[in-house]
């Protein structure tokens, strides 16, 4: 367990870029050093790794690039190892300091981080960062890239937030195909913003939800423009997925009705490949 | 422009008519495809992005090809490129700083996409469900979910898609590429002993980004949020836009992203690959940092066939030794099946951007053989950016026992974006 001094002792070694920012004068010396140095700090356990992000900074605000540097490096070291209880120790750790009274800029980089070496063990950190409207976004993506315990994080946010980090969580649990989301798919179909109109539809195509196949062509029959591409494409995808499960009566009928309702010359492609698609369904 | 809930004011309906009336352009979306009337000779182009590479892929893949085109629209997040556009292509374009907008003009044909490829899906898969064909700027993405879904929404709504580089059609023309084409089709050969090396050609030290840049205030012509797009939202630095944006991997790749769809297009043509990717990737490069590219040294891709494909970037670090170069010979087929190869006919000819618009069939760049091709560029990023060998599942596009390595195959976007 290294002292604070000897922590930053230890990360001095990290080679400084060259003249102009860069590391392109890193040789077969340096990345020894560096490697040494990603190993010396694995071996410091949580001690190590809390230390090396109090030596973090907002970004503009003090020269962290040895720190930064170093904290990512043992992120990717951790991955690698084949050792899940190391990971999961690293990931815990760096989970500890997200809730902190650290800079924003901070607790984003360590989220980024969790989204790399994190696992199931720092979701309900990550999902009380959803909360966070200035962290909200960075949460969501490192809990979607985690996959695993996410979607409940979201469901239980979702009720707590607005705005864009409403946009957020739906658009995650549509990544996630969180087929519990399903109510909330539907109920935000009809809501005022365009963007989690949009995100609604996706969501419903994402989990093959065939009880809101009208109201999903309802709605993109009624739009226009950016909103009725997205929203159209929504009902191909609702209609492949229930393809592939089997349910092919159900997607023929929305092939059928974009077949029918696109007749405008500049939706030729959109009724072409409806027909298409119901041509090959059958 | 239109209105912030994307439909289209009255204004920019007239505009856009107008437009396309003052200089006689019938929109193919109106005459031309199957079972149609002959369609217009000239297409009705757009660009988005109007940087170094914009309009460049209306030339070379139309005008080079014997098509002709119009310039109606230009889209750029940057105003002052937008102006730029607009003087160099004359003031029949149409000026949008959002996409969305110009998307949804009726009497637009084609879109040239030469956005920082952190765009490109996203633009590629929105030209698609608006019904327009598309030339889209190499590196066709910034990670491999990206390009499977491009290849998706382009096959659901039928569009041609050309990727901006054009080897293959020179692979094509070689007797030796044709010969090697038809040995790897044949089915004939068990093992594939080939090992091509690329030597060269990327500037690994150019492509490094900055570990140490201080957050600047955006420019007031620039809209920052709409360029990080689909990406983190990081501070503004000038590196990180206008070309240097190539040195960061939330907008592209580095070197190897930058250059390998031109090298392995061809390669990939030839060798028969388009329709699959390597199992096994290695390399060796400096530790990576997060959010600026680095040094790297080589990659090797080896398909499940044992074909090998070496980018050795010739700049830094160690050479790659580990096989010798080895070309794909006749001989190493048995007799018998040297003369079953040799009596096959030559492969059909890549098709050219413009007759693929006019007779709604796969261009010679296609969209498959595009994602292909810059599968190849982001596994060996992957690989660079862990330090690690990985395998990868060239059905399934995921990486084989690599958590962390597959969270670098679906990076989940900024919102309001996704795939």
């Amino acid at each position: 367990m290294p002292t604070t001094e000897e922590l930053k002792a230890l990360v001095a070694q990290v080679p400084d870029p060259d003249p102009n920012g860069t590391y392109v004068n890193l040789d077969d010396a340096k990345i020894g050093r560096i490697r040494q140095v990603v190993g010396d700090l694995h071996k410091g356990g949580r001690d190590a790794v809390v230390g090396l992000i109090d030596m973090l900074a907002e970004p503009g605000q003090g020269n962290d690039v040895k720190p930064h540097f170093a904290l990512h490096l043992l992120a990717v070291h951790v991955t690698g190892l084949g050792d899940d209880k190391a990971r999961a120790q690293f990931a815990l750790a760096v989970a500890s300091q997200v809730g902190s009274d650290r800079p924003k800029g901070v607790r984003k980089y360590l989220i980024q981080e969790l989204g790399l070496a994190g696992g199931r063990e720092v979701v309900e950190t990550l999902g009380q960062a959803l909360l966070d409207a200035d962290l909200c976004d960075d949460a969501a993506r490192a809990l979607a890239a985690i996959r695993d315990g996410a979607a409940e994080q979201f469901l239980a946010a979702l009720p707590k937030v607005q705005g864009r980090s409403r946009l957020s969580l739906i658009k995650k649990l549509g990544v996630l195909c969180c087929a519990k989301a399903a109510d909330a798919f539907k109920q935000a179909l009809g809501d005022e913003d365009a963007d989690v109109r949009i995100a609604a539809a996706w969501g419903i195509a994402r989990i093959a939800d065939a009880s809101a196949a009208d109201a999903l062509l309802a709605a993109a029959d009624r739009r226009e423009g950016w909103e009725r591409f997205n929203e159209t494409d929504a009902c191909f995808a609702l209609a492949e997925g229930l393809l592939a499960a089997g349910r092919k009566a159900e997607a023929a009928a929305i092939y059928t009705h974009l077949g029918k309702t696109r007749t405008a010359p500049s939706e030729r492609h959109v009724r072409e490949a409806a027909e298409r698609a119901g041509a090959a369904a059958k | 422009m239109g209105r912030p809930d994307g439909r289209v004011s009255r204004r920019t309906f007239l505009q856009g008519t107008a437009a396309a009336a003052a200089f006689a352009i019938v929109p193919r979306n109106v005459l031309g495809g199957p079972g149609q009337s002959p369609p217009s000779e000239t297409l009705a182009a757009a660009l988005i992005g109007c940087g170094g590479q914009g309009g460049e892929d209306l030339e070379s893949y139309i005008t080079n090809a014997g098509g002709r085109y119009r310039l109606l629209a230009a889209c750029d997040v940057d105003k002052g490129r937008l102006a730029q556009a607009r003087k160099k292509f004359g003031d029949q374009v149409e000026p949008y700083t959002d996409f969305r907008r110009l998307l949804e003009r009726q009497d637009i044909d084609v879109v040239s996409i030469a956005t920082p490829p952190h765009w490109h899906a996203l633009l590629c898969i929105a030209a698609a469900q608006a019904g327009k064909d598309i030339l889209c700027e190499k590196p066709m993405t910034r990670f491999i979910a990206e390009g499977r879904a491009v290849v998706t929404a382009c096959k659901r709504y039928g569009r041609v898609f050309q990727i901006g580089t054009s080897g293959r059609f020179g692979a094509y023309k070689s007797d030796l590429g044709r010969r090697i084409h038809k040995i790897m089709r044949s089915g004939l050969l068990k093992r594939c002993p080939a090992v091509h090396v690329h030597k060269g050609g990327f500037p690994v030290r150019g492509y490094c980004g900055l570990v140490n840049a201080r957050p600047e205030p955006v420019p007031g012509h620039l809209d920052w949020d709409l360029y990080c797009g689909p990406s983190p939202l990081r501070p503004y630095h000038p590196h990180r836009f206008g070309g240097s944006h190539r040195n960061y991997w939330d907008y592209e790749g580095g070197s190897l992203a930058d250059f390998a769809q031109h090298y392995m297009d061809p390669l990939q043509w030839t060798y028969g690959k388009d329709d699959t990717s390597p199992v096994e990737i290695d390399s060796c490069a400096a530790p990576q940092h997060p959010e600026a590219c680095g040094l790297w040294a080589w990659a090797e891709l080896t398909y499940a066939d044992g074909f090998t494909i070496v980018l050795d970037g010739n700049e830094w670090g160690p050479r790659y030794d580990r096989k010798p170069p080895r070309r794909l010979e006749l001989s190493d087929l048995d007799k018998e099946s040297r003369k079953k190869v040799e009596a096959m006919p030559d492969p059909e000819p890549p098709r050219s951007f413009v007759e693929a618009v006019k007779t709604r069939r796969e261009a010679g760049g296609h969209v498959e053989a595009a994602h292909r091709a810059v599968t190849l560029a982001h596994l060996a990023n992957i690989s660079i950016r862990l330090g690690r060998k990985i395998r990868y599942d060239p059905v399934k596009e995921e990486i084989v026992g690599d958590e962390a390595a597959n969270r670098l195959v679906y990076q989940p976007m900024r919102e309001p974006w996704h795939l």
